[in-house]
């Protein structure tokens, strides 16, 4: 079983390098996510694209090695060697620049996580394990000794580098997870109250606040319902002098044609504006483009 | 309360007259006047000295004191007509020393600036959704894990061009979403304010 | 440049508090919160395939760091001039989102802010606004 494990160790190693490696060389968004990875803090952002597909090249030249006859320890060893490089190269990546992609196997981005040390980790210890226990056994002979056991084995490490690759995520993890909130509803039974952000969201798409706003001076002060209504309070200036801008707003259905506002001096203990529906709009396309910019917007 | 009837009979009609309220004072016109002018020209990249980022170190009566990342000290003056985010609009006893902040407002002649808005612990984050639990998102933001409660009533999520309705159950794992929401300080935990989605 | 419609934004940037720490300077170096400066979709190649804006059919200049856009507020008019620090937003992720004002409405997010520029042109709370950018 040892022997089998260790065997078929070219052919596993073997066949992820082929995957990597055409990617990088061949693969449509190579140059996209060359620019993502670390490897432009070790080249320099001129070199990345060009050092990302050496790096491929060198790959399948590995994986062509490792899977083609005769077996030889040197290809076992070139393929931990580079295992071991990957890891250093990760464990660079995590302090320099974690936010970038690994640059693993996809052509999706993928953040540096435990799970691409924990694939890189297997792929060394599978060479190391070849190197130990069957550096001259050649994979192809043992497939015909063993074939059922051989593919079971082979089956379940490539299960195990699929699981630990985020790259194959979208094929299974995510629906998994969709499945399971489908299933669960974790964000159901939210209640029947009405966000705050939701009337705001109505105010914002009425035609009153759009011809008020550019007086008001300050995000929502204060926030009541009533009846049907929920009211809006904002700090503005108006007509030079501080105001107070109240807005009603239908608060269980989405009307913001209803909006109405008005505009209050509390000191003064008057009321300055007062409109339920906007002026109609001019047949110019956008009034902010008039030049120079009307005498109420104040520009920053 | 009187003044909530007042105002409500201004914008629903039938006004009565108005009292001022100054539980916590206000700027007089000549400050307005005075800070406007000398505030009147910043430089595109310049620091905005008419906004102040960073975190509460100290709390009077009406004043926060600030320190921002790069170390500088700021007095903040709130009157009776600052707005204060905190997730939602609340009232000055809710804001807390070692809450971060966003300040807009005026720099007076002292040096203080007169706040017309604060945001307390606010966020914008971009962010993947890695997956969903019992009323949260983990959330994937430059490769940090995000925890964003979805708090019921208060928070609410837009759906591509749809009005910011209360129901979350459209959100999706593996998409993308914005969050505005409300950092709890010194953790990696969010709470959803807004959230806009793709669906 | 002719007038350019879009959706703006907010990010923050610097070694400010709460998730933001982690963002830093930009790619510019020079980001930070509290300054009137911007993120645009194509700084430079690289910057163009994370942000991808020709996904939504959006067709941006290329601008490099410290260039100035003056981004209006279609709600409200109020404007502001700032400079580039950084390379955003990623305007594919959300093609075709709209955000309206009365009747003048925004599609694709083609400029992030600083919080010190958007909230001089609208509230951070409201974390979109339809905008023109010149």
């Amino acid at each position: 079983m040892p022997t089998t494990i260790a065997a078929l160790a070219p052919l596993l190693i073997g066949g992820v390098l082929l995957w990597s490696g055409s990617l990088k060389l061949f693969g449509r968004h190579a140059a996209a996510e060359a620019r993502r990875t670390a490897l432009a803090g070790l080249v320099g952002e001129a070199r990345v694209v060009p050092a990302y597909r050496i790096l491929g090249g060198l790959e399948l030249l590995i994986a062509v090695a490792l899977i083609a006859p005769p077996p030889l320890w040197i290809d076992l060893a070139a393929g931990a060697a580079l295992s071991a490089g990957f890891i250093a190269y990760l464990g660079y990546a995590a302090l320099a620049a974690p936010a970038s992609s690994c640059g693993c196997m996809g052509s999706r981005p993928s953040r540096i996580s435990w799970r691409a040390f924990a694939r890189a980790g297997t792929m060394l210890l599978a060479s190391a394990a070849a190197l130990l226990w069957a550096p001259s056994i050649a994979w192809y002979t043992e497939l015909s000794g063993e074939p059922v056991l051989f593919t079971a084995v082979l089956a379940a490490e490539a299960l195990l580098v699929a699981g630990l690759s985020p790259e194959f995520d979208h094929r299974w993890l995510l629906p998994l997870r969709r499945l399971h909130n489908r299933l669960t509803h974790p964000l159901s039974g939210g209640g029947f109250e009405i966000p705050l952000d939701s009337t705001v969201t109505q105010l914002i798409r009425s035609g009153v606040y759009r011809h008020t706003a550019a007086a008001l001076r300050s995000d929502v002060t204060e926030h009541w319902d009533e009846g049907e209504w929920r009211f809006l309070v904002y700090s503005a200036r108006y007509e030079n002098r501080p105001a107070t801008a109240v807005y009603a707003v239908p608060r269980l259905r989405y009307a913001p044609d209803d909006v109405r506002v008005a505009m209050v001096d509390e000191e003064e203990g008057t009321t300055l504006l007062t409109m339920d529906t906007p002026p109609p709009e001019d047949s110019r396309p956008e009034w902010v483009l008039t030049n120079p910019l009307p005498e109420h917007v104040r520009t920053a | 309360m009187d003044r909530r009837k007042l105002l409500t009979s201004a914008v629903l009609g039938g006004a009565a007259g108005l009292v001022g309220a100054t539980a916590l004072g206000s700027l007089s016109p000549e400050d307005v006047f005075a800070a406007e002018g000398a505030n009147a020209k910043i430089n595109p990249g310049d620091p905005d000295p008419n906004f102040v980022e960073g975190r509460i170190t100290g709390i009077t009566d009406t004043v926060l004191f600030v320190t921002s990342s790069d170390g500088s000290l700021h007095s903040i003056r709130v009157t009776n007509g600052t707005s204060i985010w905190k997730l939602n609009p609340t009232t000055f006893d809710e804001v807390k020393v070692g809450d971060g902040l966003y300040a807009r407002g005026l720099r007076l002649a002292d040096g203080t600036l007169a706040a017309d808005s604060l945001w307390v612990n606010i966020v914008n984050l971009n962010a993947h959704v890695d997956s969903i639990g019992r009323g949260s998102l983990n959330l994937d933001h430059h490769g940090q894990r995000v925890v964003a409660h979805v708090e019921n009533g208060r928070s609410a999520a837009v759906y591509n061009n749809t009005p910011a309705v209360s129901d979350m159950s459209m959100l999706e794992a593996g998409k993308h979403v914005k969050v505005i929401g409300a950092w709890h300080p010194d953790t990696n935990e969010i709470t959803i304010s807004t959230v806009y989605a793709a669906v | 440049m002719a007038a350019l419609y879009g959706e703006v934004s907010w990010f923050c940037c610097g070694n400010s508090w709460g998730p933001c720490g982690t963002v830093g300077k930009g790619a510019c170096g020079t980001c930070n919160s509290g300054s009137r400066q911007h993120a645009w979709p194509n700084t430079s190649a690289a910057c163009l395939t994370i942000t991808r804006p020709d996904r939504c059919g959006e067709t941006l200049a290329r601008r490099t760091c410290g260039h100035v856009h003056t981004t209006t507020n279609r709600c409200t008019g109020k404007a502001i001039a700032t400079s580039i620090a950084d390379c955003g937003p990623q305007t594919d992720l959300f093609c075709g989102e709209r955000t309206c004002c009365g009747s003048v409405c925004g599609s694709n997010r083609v400029i992030d802010l600083t919080p010190s520029a958007y909230s001089a042109i609208g509230s951070l709370s409201t974390g979109l606004l339809p905008a023109m950018i010149t």
